[in-house]
């Protein structure tokens, strides 16, 4: 909202620079936006008005908290001639005194509310007017608060608007067919041409004014093109109304039209203010010279709008602010700001006035006091405890940890959008299976991620787009889908070195085993021991993918991205990249409960054996390694592949495996004859069930 | 004194002619030249002083001959000191260059809007505060409606919210609260860590206050909890927006709880983060709080004088807090008569910015490693 701080000047005599001003108020609810010079030592202040205070919408209404932050009096708007010399009560009745406006009957508008719950409140007055420009301060005023100049009877309407927040609209009472206001709400079929030219389709619900015919004006939000006041226009008729806050809302929203009238009364205006915006605006066409109002002011009023009353108690002040004010505080700071108190047992019966929408309970009360005693005057203490804390969520000091063993292994933590466009998401879940958003900013952020891996691709594009080549990356984050809902993951992504480039040599890319290593680290860290075995994604290399299994769970994947899908990332084609995906909600259901037990240490020696065998090179060592396992189950203690070998005298379609087998027992030292039928038995069953041949 | 070529001066001249080529030496081969050019036999310069003194009176050739001798002997010992000196400087046997490049031990970066977070987390923790997470896509009742902000209220446009296409499962919470057997029994529970999933969420969540809801919902007063997480609004890529941003909100309840507290809770969190800066509540609007307040830190820039980062007023807004408004409490079947409270949120990455010196909220969502390379391991 701004303010020409002159025009704020005529209700209130406040003291000091607009910077004062606008630091004085900025510490009462009234954030700055800026200020800006306006000539002659005049200046706007844009002021910030919360949702909740559509009573301060206006020139008045700021003056009114100026006048309650500096401890002055508010004068009321002139009625006849530019008279800014009385001081008044804000809360007073308003006069309905205006020499023009005796009640006369014949020249009387004839307005009919068939809808009083949406327009509770409908004031209509007629004038004769010659149409021409408003005078140039008015025009000035008008621009500094952001508002164009059109002509004296729309500018004297925006003038009531700015100035005391009631918004009104100006008829050309020959353009209204029966010469009658009708207020009602639309019909099925109904359209109107509004002022800004559009032709728009009024649904049933909304609340119109109309004539003896059609709609004439979308209440509370914009009139229509057919019945402006135009340069020919002699006879208009003024509309001060008051239409429920939802009901205004509700159009606007619908229609897509935001005006400051609409701003204004969806919020909600001050149903007391129709006919004193009335005898206001009335009296601005006689000073400025546009007209002359006839008749009297129809006041269509059916059900008068009573301010309520709240108790404030003096123990509910301390309670909530911490510390106890006095009596004389509370009661300065809410009899300036128009509430009327009367003494009550435990604290006062507070009388609202019908503009402050805001304040419907005893809590409302206490902001208000708060606000103007000054927040930073309430004293400062510390709560305290009296239940100990749980800490951290479980998930928080998990995704903790992950970050310390993902740093450790060179990962560096991305954050990327859980919502990406559907071509990306594509590949990573079933079809049909991304869930949508009804209403996305762009299609870059269409559908909610199925996996982190799409955000966690592009990272790694940019970097890569960057020179950098060695990017190891990791999220840990939410996924998303249509038939599992949220779930939790951490995805990890590696392009480049494994080992880097050095002087000494044993410079190397990474593999999949690189990968497998990390993916392998995370489910130690998550408290699994998965095993891994082959599997197909879309978005993985076919034969370098595989999942990582617990029990019959499938904990998570790693594998080499599809070298296509890297390309649409941006990462060039010929560069591997690795990743892992696991599933971390899944995850932390397979951890065993409870904390580890240590086993005793070995007392006694272990052998190691090795054994080379060749084998079909489509057996899996996974195979072969159950095999020697269930084999020789007591004493062995590990089996670990240490080479593996194809090429210059193995056989074709041949692989050499070599394995270090290593045997134990806890009661005693091992001789080579407790551990040769242990040998025996699994050279044996590697013959007879994979056909191995030991070299 | 008679004709001579011979002076002090040339004795002079000759001694830091030496001393500039020794200094110069710094290898044996250089210091065999220096020995050569002063000492040798035939052409060194001592020599040639030595061969000159033959041509003086008596008397002077005393007194230069122990010029020259003394000359001879510095220099001697001079060379004899330096030969020692370049012998110890060789590296012994099997001796590397240390000053080569290490090999890289790549080590990753904790993102700095977690780091920033952690840092929160850490210091609520300590202030007793269970550390919660929820999920991040919610129903409206809980993210709205119960927050006092039913459906139509006008409030809700400061949080344009993004909407699903048809509702699905959200994830699961599980509050951990410290349970003693009497709390268990205040709260109705059996057990200590209930575990609930939303149902059918339709949104994301525009902050996080709607896991307050829940745990609200589930346990008895008192609460001390923040909840860190992703929350989403519909604004669009600039300088200072994202549309999904990170959040840490808080609550507070118990009897007696009063905005007294919640000013000296942001002075402790507040002075610790940004070390000495003075803290001003100034009041604001949000439906779930009555009184609300914005908190301004003072602006370490300019030290309070005004400056572009503080939009000359010499203050920075960093967060929104407020007492809970009691509609909230009613939502959750807590008695505003019995109990008080106090929430806040406040964004992370304003945090981070005001921290680290960010100037673009885009490059904590970019991951190039070049700006995630900045921040310490
Ligand atoms: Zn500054």
């Amino acid at each position: 909202m701004k303010i020409l701080v002159s025009w704020l000047r005529e209700y209130v005599d406040v003291p000091g620079t607009p910077e004062d001003i606008a630091r004085t108020m900025s510490v009462r609810g009234f954030a700055v936006e800026g200020i800006e010079p306006a000539g002659d030592g005049d200046a706007v202040i844009d002021f910030e008005i919360t949702a909740n205070r559509p009573d301060c919408m206006s020139v008045v209404g700021m003056a009114r908290e100026i006048a309650t932050a500096y401890g002055l009096q508010v004068r009321r708007p002139a009625v006849r001639g530019r008279d800014t010399s009385s001081p008044v009560d804000p809360t007073a009745k308003p006069s309905l005194s205006l020499a023009s406006l005796q009640p006369g009957g014949e020249d009387d508008v004839s307005i009919t509310i068939e809808s009083p719950d949406l327009c509770p409140r409908y004031a209509g007055a007629l004038a004769d007017v010659t149409v021409g420009p408003s005078p140039a301060w008015m025009q000035e005023r008008l621009a500094a608060a952001g508002v164009r100049p059109i002509s004296n009877i729309v500018d004297v309407t925006n003038y009531v608007l700015l100035e005391l927040g009631q918004p009104m609209h100006a008829f050309d009472l020959s353009r209204l067919s029966g010469g009658r206001i009708v207020v009602r709400q639309a019909r099925a079929g109904e359209r109107l041409v509004t002022l800004d030219g559009q032709d728009r389709e009024l649904t049933a619900g909304m609340l119109v004014i109309a004539d003896a015919t059609q709609p004439v004006a979308v209440a509370g939000v914009m009139g229509g093109a057919a019945s402006e006041v135009h340069a020919g226009t002699t006879t208009i008729l003024l509309e001060s109304a008051y239409f429920h806050p939802l009901s205004v809302r509700r159009t606007s929203k619908k229609l897509g039209l935001k005006t400051e009238a609409s701003m204004r009364f969806e919020r909600g205006c001050d149903p007391r203010l129709p006919v004193t915006a009335m005898e206001r605006a009335c009296a601005l066409l006689e000073m400025t010279g546009a007209g002359r109002a006839r008749g009297t002011v129809v006041d269509c009023y059916p059900t008068r709008v009573e301010p309520t009353s709240l108790r404030l108690r003096r123990s509910r002040v301390a309670g909530v602010l911490g510390a106890e004010l006095h009596d004389s505080d509370v009661r300065r700071i809410l009899d300036s700001l128009g509430f009327a108190l009367r003494d009550a047992e435990d604290g006062w019966d507070v009388t609202v006035p019908t503009r402050r929408v805001d304040v419907v309970r005893e809590i409302d009360l206490i902001e208000e006091v708060a606000r103007h005693y000054g927040l930073d005057n309430l004293p400062v203490a510390f709560p305290p405890v009296s239940i100990a804390s749980a800490g951290f969520d479980p998930r928080a000091r998990r995704a903790r940890q992950l970050r310390n063993v993902l740093t450790g292994l060179g990962f560096s933590e991305a954050v990327t959008f859980g919502f990406i466009s559907e071509a990306a998401a594509a590949p990573f879940a079933a079809e049909g299976d991304p869930v949508p958003i009804a209403n996305p900013l762009s299609e870059t952020f269409a559908v909610l991620r199925p996996s982190a891996l799409p955000g966690l691709i592009d990272a790694v594009a940019h970097n890569r787009r960057r020179q950098v080549r060695d990017i190891r990356l990791f999220e840990i984050g939410a996924e998303f889908g249509r038939t599992s809902g949220e779930r939790r993951t951490i995805a990890c992504a590696w392009t480049g070195a494994a080992t880097a480039e050095h002087w000494g040599g044993g410079a190397r890319d990474v593999d999949f085993f690189d990968m497998k290593g990390v993916a392998e680290v995370i489910c130690q860290a998550l408290g699994l021991s998965p095993r891994v075995e082959t599997v197909t994604r879309p978005w993985l290399v076919p034969g370098r993918a595989a999942a990582l299994i617990v029990g019959d769970r499938e904990v998570g994947v790693v594998g080499q991205l599809s070298p296509t899908i890297a390309d649409r990332h941006g990462v060039p084609a010929n560069e591997a990249v690795y990743v892992t995906t696991i599933a971390l909600d899944t995850a932390e259901a397979l951890v065993p409960a409870g904390d580890v037990q240590v086993e005793s240490l070995p007392r006694f020696p272990s052998i190691v054996r090795d054994v080379s065998i060749l084998v079909d090179d489509t057996l899996a060592a996974g195979t072969i390694r159950e095999t020697v396992r269930t084999t020789a189950p007591t004493l062995l203690e590990s089996v670990r592949e240490f080479d593996r070998y194809q090429g210059k005298g193995i056989p074709e379609g041949k692989v050499s495996l070599s394995f270090h087998l290593t045997f134990r027992s806890a009661e005693r030292t091992l001789t080579d004859a407790d551990v040769q039928p242990a040998m025996d038995a699994v050279l044996g069953a590697l013959r007879d069930r994979h056909a191995a041949v030991q070299r | 004194m008679p004709e001579s070529t011979l002076d002090r001066s040339a004795v002079d001249a000759l001694r830091a002619q030496f001393d500039r080529r020794l200094a110069d030496a710094s290898t044996d081969q250089s210091l065999k030249a220096v020995t050569d050019e002063f000492l040798s036999r035939k052409s060194g310069a001592v020599t040639a002083l030595m061969k000159a003194l033959g041509g003086l009176p008596p008397e002077s050739r005393r007194e230069f001959g122990a010029l020259i001798n003394e000359l001879k002997t510095s220099i001697e010992t001079q060379l004899a000191d330096k030969r020692a000196a370049l012998e110890q400087s060789r590296p012994p046997a099997g001796a590397v260059d240390v000053t080569l490049p290490a090999r890289s031990m790549p080590v990753g970066r904790v993102h700095p809007l977690m780091r920033v977070r952690q840092q929160v987390e850490d210091i609520f923790a300590r202030m007793g505060y269970e550390i919660l997470e929820g999920p991040e896509v919610e129903d409206d009742f809980h993210n709205f409606e119960a927050l006092n902000m039913p459906p139509d209220h006008p409030a809700r446009d400061m949080q344009d919210t993004l909407y699903l296409g048809e509702p699905i499962i959200g994830g699961t919470w599980g509050a951990h609260r410290a349970h003693t057997p009497a709390a268990r029994r205040a709260d109705g529970l059996a057990s200590g860590i209930p575990a609930a999933q939303v149902r059918a969420a339709t949104l994301l969540r525009t902050h996080t206050s709607a896991m307050q809801i829940r745990y609200m919902k589930t346990f008895r007063p008192p609460v001390r909890i923040i909840v860190p997480g992703r929350v989403y609004r519909r604004d669009n890529l600039d300088l200072s927006h994202t549309p999904m941003f990170q959040q840490i909100e808080g609550l507070v309840v118990g009897p007696g709880i009063t905005l007294a507290h919640l000013k000296g809770t942001f002075e402790a969190l507040l002075t610790e983060i940004f070390g000495d800066v003075r803290i001003r509540l100034r009041p604001s609007f949000f439906p779930y709080t009555e009184p609300s307040a914005e908190i301004d830190i003072s602006c370490g820039n300019c030290k309070g004088s005004g400056c572009p980062t503080c939009k000359h007023t010499g203050w920075i807004e960093i967060l929104g807090s407020g007492m809970v408004h009691p509609a909230v409490f009613e939502a959750v079947g807590y008695d505003p008569e019995e109990v008080t409270g106090f929430a806040f949120g406040v964004g992370i990455e304003r945090l981070a910015m005001l921290k680290y010196g960010v100037d673009d909220i885009r490059l904590f969502y970019e991951n190039d490693l070049r700006f995630l390379s900045q921040f310490p391991i």
